[in-house]
């Protein structure tokens, strides 16, 4: 069938191959996915009589599944715990441009993540954390409280084979790992070469521009950095309108923009 | 191919469409306005021409056809998603020159944003044919002429001015012929009225820089809109709606997916899941709404989103006036410049 | 001179007797309280001529020209002739002034003429009922409000008429923006509730303010074709046992609360105690001796309710009772307790 009479509104099933409970309000659904996909793209998570939801990709394994881990924060992610490993889930997607992973495999790269901003850049710090100058890729992953960690098992691997930053904004006494918000770390790497480095940021709207701020006084160029956006998507076309920001829409331009875009993009 | 009609002949005509088509068109609603005993002038369906209102500019506009403010979309049974069948028959729709300007830009969003194409959408649009009212006079707000969407040469079936009790048709589309020339109607020379100037007249500017999105001029919006949205829903140019998801009281498990219209003034629209919302103040969502339609839209497509129909500024309880929106930031445009 | 007036007459001729020795004032009729320049010019005029150059704004919506002789009522009748014919209130000859007192200016707010919320012509009504009831000694009061704001303090009359609307609903039209949810419980009484993102209406609750209407931005609640109205019976001010209309109808058709109002003046007839002080006597009071149901026999005499119309079972007043105890001292709720 044509693109033309399609209904991109038909969700199809996947099944749910695995669950990952990383807290209570966090689990990664690993979904049966054989097609082309990007970290960085979302798929829209359908419940039948609830809704939908844009879910960011967490992990792929080509031509075996896709991750998903969504936060319980509404009548359709309630809905999404529900279901158990064997059942089906329906999903649309992918959408959105995602990551291009060549723009970040050679030379030093920084990337900054929030919270369940990690979602996104997982499948990019785990390229990272493979390639042969890994030492090179620094990565600072924030989370409000050591409770709230999402990932534990990649952030244990990610420690071994890349430079890790892995922070909380508040801990309980006696917790001995960094304490402080991730823009605190941003001026402590050294870089051999800040004009050729690239980072990408990721994470509630307040982090992100703090987060770019740290960079750009760090001396980053502007074209040197990408980040991914979030915003409210009803339909994941381009046709909602919902996501619109200026002249561009986050769920076809996006939701990863280099920052010489995402500059001039005020909602 | 012109001619004028009286109003039997011309109801002869409608009569001969209503064979093949449904007509479209706007009707005055007795006591359907906001106010007790008040009017409205809405789309709806017709038979003949006493049931057009000519005179009047719709306060609502045709794209409630294309855009339904509430469609249902699936379906659900137990196991089942069932496509809701569309209303996709034949249809003629009456409207005026600035109303066809708004059709591409529907079209723009719904057929050519991206790759997706809205198939909803597709099916209504394929099946529908217009025809032009023509305009004699400009209405209370028009600034049609300002945004160049006055006159419309093209895409429609034939246009039809209403003057003194008879109907002046230019018939664009030969398959009609033999419907006018069997109405008995007397030939002539007709093209479509329009009008060359409106009371209100706006300056766009080419370039809006971004320094206008952090001007002054907003903030007298936050107190004096209301977010109502009356405006976003009364535009025959915004097109946006929200998912919405039902399952029916009485039996759980059935239920439906639905899309309803959504305001950027309103409420919700940038809520996120979780409880963020982007633009809380109204001075920011009338920030928004204003850069799309004359800004935005522009640097993604071309041409102004915004065309000119006024409905914006007739419709809003706090006489927010969008023209005069538009002058002012063309005024902020220029002293940014000077 | 010989000063011998016959003051029940000027009272019934519709001047009011003052303290002031040998002046009476005019009290000048305007059913629903609304008025032509014309009549208003006049209105002056007289007071300048006749009176003192003031005029009183009376609380029922009337004027008062105060001080005028006595001995120029006549003349102040012919002048009166103008504003009576321009307001179209009934008269038995012309030129002799009002016709009668008793039964008091029918007011009105401004209602849909004006008033985005009004769900009537209230100006109308008002002006209609009194055309139907004037001239008459009965001490009656009437008041009509266009809608459950009730801006004309109707409770306070005998008769209250207050305009509903009953929306309609088209679900196809509703993009469940929820407004008409927010306003209905912010302005109004919170009758409406989502669910699966469409409004349902609690119609026991609803009081067809028609809040609603007038903040949906779609046109998905509209008014109904009728116009309805509640009526509230018996309300008073008053030294013994001022109190608040009760409801006795609601969703009630404009024709069935006239016909009321006119039956009431037969019932008027046959019970109004001519023993009372200037055989003046408020309808409740009549109502407390015969109860209620004595008044219904009269009242819905040839009344059929429409379909939609809810009667009240029984009607209680409440009110204070001024003639049982006025100790506020030891009354039962101290402000004091509800400090502790």
């Amino acid at each position: 069938m044509s693109m033309i009479n399609r209904n991109p509104y038909i969700s199809f099933p996947s099944e749910i191959l695995d669950v990952i409970k990383h807290t209570e309000k966090e689990y990664t659904f690993r979904m049966a996915f054989q097609g082309d996909v990007k970290p960085g793209q979302f798929f829209e998570v359908s419940i039948p009589k609830f809704g939908e939801a844009p879910i960011s990709v967490s992990g792929i394994e080509e031509g075996v599944s896709v991750d998903l881990t969504i936060r319980r924060v509404g009548r359709v992610t309630n809905m999404v715990f529900e279901h158990m490993k064997g059942e089906s889930l329906l999903m649309r997607g992918p959408y959105g441009n995602g990551f291009d992973l060549d723009l970040y495999r050679d030379g030093e790269v920084i990337v900054v993540a929030g919270g369940t901003g990690v979602s996104p850049v997982r499948g990019v710090v785990e390229a990272l954390s493979l390639t042969e100058d890994a030492a090179d890729k620094h990565v600072i992953v924030g989370f409000r409280s050591p409770d709230d960690m999402l990932f534990r098992k990649d952030l244990a691997n990610w420690e071994e084979r890349l430079d890790l930053w892995l922070t909380v904004d508040g801990a309980p006494e006696g917790y001995e790992g960094k304490v402080g918000l991730v823009t605190k770390y941003i001026p402590e790497i050294e870089l051999k070469d800040v004009s050729s480095a690239r980072a990408i940021v990721v994470g509630p709207p307040a982090m992100m521009r703090f987060s770019v701020m740290g960079l750009l006084e760090k001396g980053f160029k502007e074209e040197n950095i990408w980040v991914s956006q979030e915003r409210k998507m009803c339909c994941g076309l381009g046709i909602c309108g919902h996501c619109r920001v200026g002249d561009k829409y986050i769920c076809l331009d996006g939701p990863v923009f280099n920052y010489t875009e995402s500059k001039d993009m005020i909602d | 191919m012109g001619y004028t009609l009286t109003r039997s002949e011309f109801d002869q005509v409608l009569e001969g469409l209503s064979e093949k088509y449904r007509l479209y068109a706007p009707v005055l609603k007795k006591g359907q306005g906001r106010f007790t005993d008040t009017d409205v002038v809405i789309y709806d369906f017709v038979y003949s021409s006493s049931e057009i209102e000519f005179e009047k500019k719709s306060d609502y506009s045709f794209k409630e056809i294309l855009t339904p403010l509430s469609q249902t979309l699936f379906f659900f049974t137990e196991n089942v998603i069932k496509e809701a069948d569309i209303d996709d028959s034949e249809a003629v729709v009456f409207l005026r020159s600035c109303d066809m300007h708004a059709l591409k830009r529907l079209d723009q969003i719904y057929l050519h944003n991206g790759s997706h194409v809205d198939s909803f959408y597709k099916k209504i649009r394929d099946k529908l044919h217009f025809v032009l009212i023509g305009c004699t006079s400009s209405f209370q707000d028009c600034f049609c002429v300002s945004m160049g969407t006055n006159r419309t040469e093209d895409g429609y079936l034939f246009s039809v001015n209403y003057v003194d009790g008879h109907y002046d048709v230019d018939l664009k589309d030969a398959s009609l012929e033999e419907l006018f020339a069997d109405s008995g109607a007397a030939a002539g020379d007709v093209t479509a009225a329009y009008v060359t100037e409106n009371e209100v007249e706006v300056h766009v500017p080419e370039e809006i820089p971004n320094s206008v999105i952090g001007s002054d001029l907003w903030k007298e919006y936050d107190k004096r809109c209301v977010a109502c949205g009356r405006c976003n829903l009364v535009c025959p140019t915004c097109s946006c709606f929200t998912m919405q998801d039902a399952y029916y009281t009485d039996n759980g498990k059935v239920g439906e997916r639905r899309r309803v219209g959504a305001s950027c003034m309103i409420d919700g629209y940038s809520t996120v899941a979780g409880g963020g919302e982007y633009r809380k103040k109204h001075g920011e969502r009338m920030r928004f709404k204003t850069l799309h339609k004359i800004s935005d839209f522009r640097k993604r497509y071309g041409y102004d989103m915004c065309v000119g129909c006024g409905r914006c500024d007739d419709v809003c309880p706090e006489y927010i006036s969008f023209s005069n929106i538009i002058n002012k930031v063309d005024a902020a445009v220029k002293e940014g410049e000077s | 001179m010989i000063r011998d007036y016959d003051m029940k007459d000027y009272k019934r001729n519709a001047f009011r007797q003052s303290k002031h020795r040998g002046e009476i004032a005019s009290r000048v009729r305007v059913p629903g309280g609304r008025i032509d320049a014309e009549s208003l010019m006049r209105v002056v005029e007289i007071a300048e001529k006749y009176g003192d150059g003031t005029v009183n704004l009376t609380n029922r919506q009337g004027f008062e020209i105060p001080h005028i002789r006595i001995e120029d009522r006549d003349k102040v009748n012919e002048e009166l002739q103008l504003i009576i014919e321009n307001t179209g209130v009934n008269q038995g000859e012309p030129g002799e002034g009002y016709p009668a007192s008793g039964t008091r200016n029918v007011v009105a707010c401004p209602g849909q003429d004006l008033c985005p919320f009004g769900c009537y012509d209230t100006k109308e009504l008002a002006q209609k009922i009194d055309k139907m009831i004037f001239p008459n000694n009965h001490h009656v009061k009437i008041a009509c409000t266009g809608c459950s704001n009730d801006c004309a303090h109707v409770r306070l009359n005998d008769f209250g008429i207050i305009g509903q609307t009953e929306p309609q609903y088209d679900p196809n039209r509703c993009i469940g923006c929820e407004q008409c949810v927010k306003y209905c419980s912010k302005r109004s009484v919170g009758a409406l509730s989502v669910v699966n993102g469409k409004i349902v209406r609690d119609t026991n609750k609803c009081i067809g303010c028609g809040v609603c209407v007038n903040y949906c931005p779609t046109r998905a609640w509209t008014r109904s074709k009728e116009h309805y109205f509640r009526l509230e019976l018996m309300g008073r001010t008053g030294k013994k046992n001022p109190r608040l209309g009760e409801d006795f109808l609601k969703w009630a058709d404009e024709e069935s609360i006239c016909k009321i109002i006119k039956n009431t003046y037969d019932y008027l007839d046959a019970y109004l105690d001519m023993a009372a002080v200037e055989s003046k006597e408020h309808i409740g009071y009549i109502i407390d001796r015969t109860g209620v149901e004595e008044y219904l026999k009269y009242a819905m005499k040839d009344v059929e309710l429409g379909p939609k119309c809810e009667m009240a079972g029984r009607i209680y007043w409440g009110g204070k009772r001024y003639d049982q105890t006025n100790e506020l001292r030891k009354s039962m709720f101290r402000f004091s307790d509800r400090e502790e």
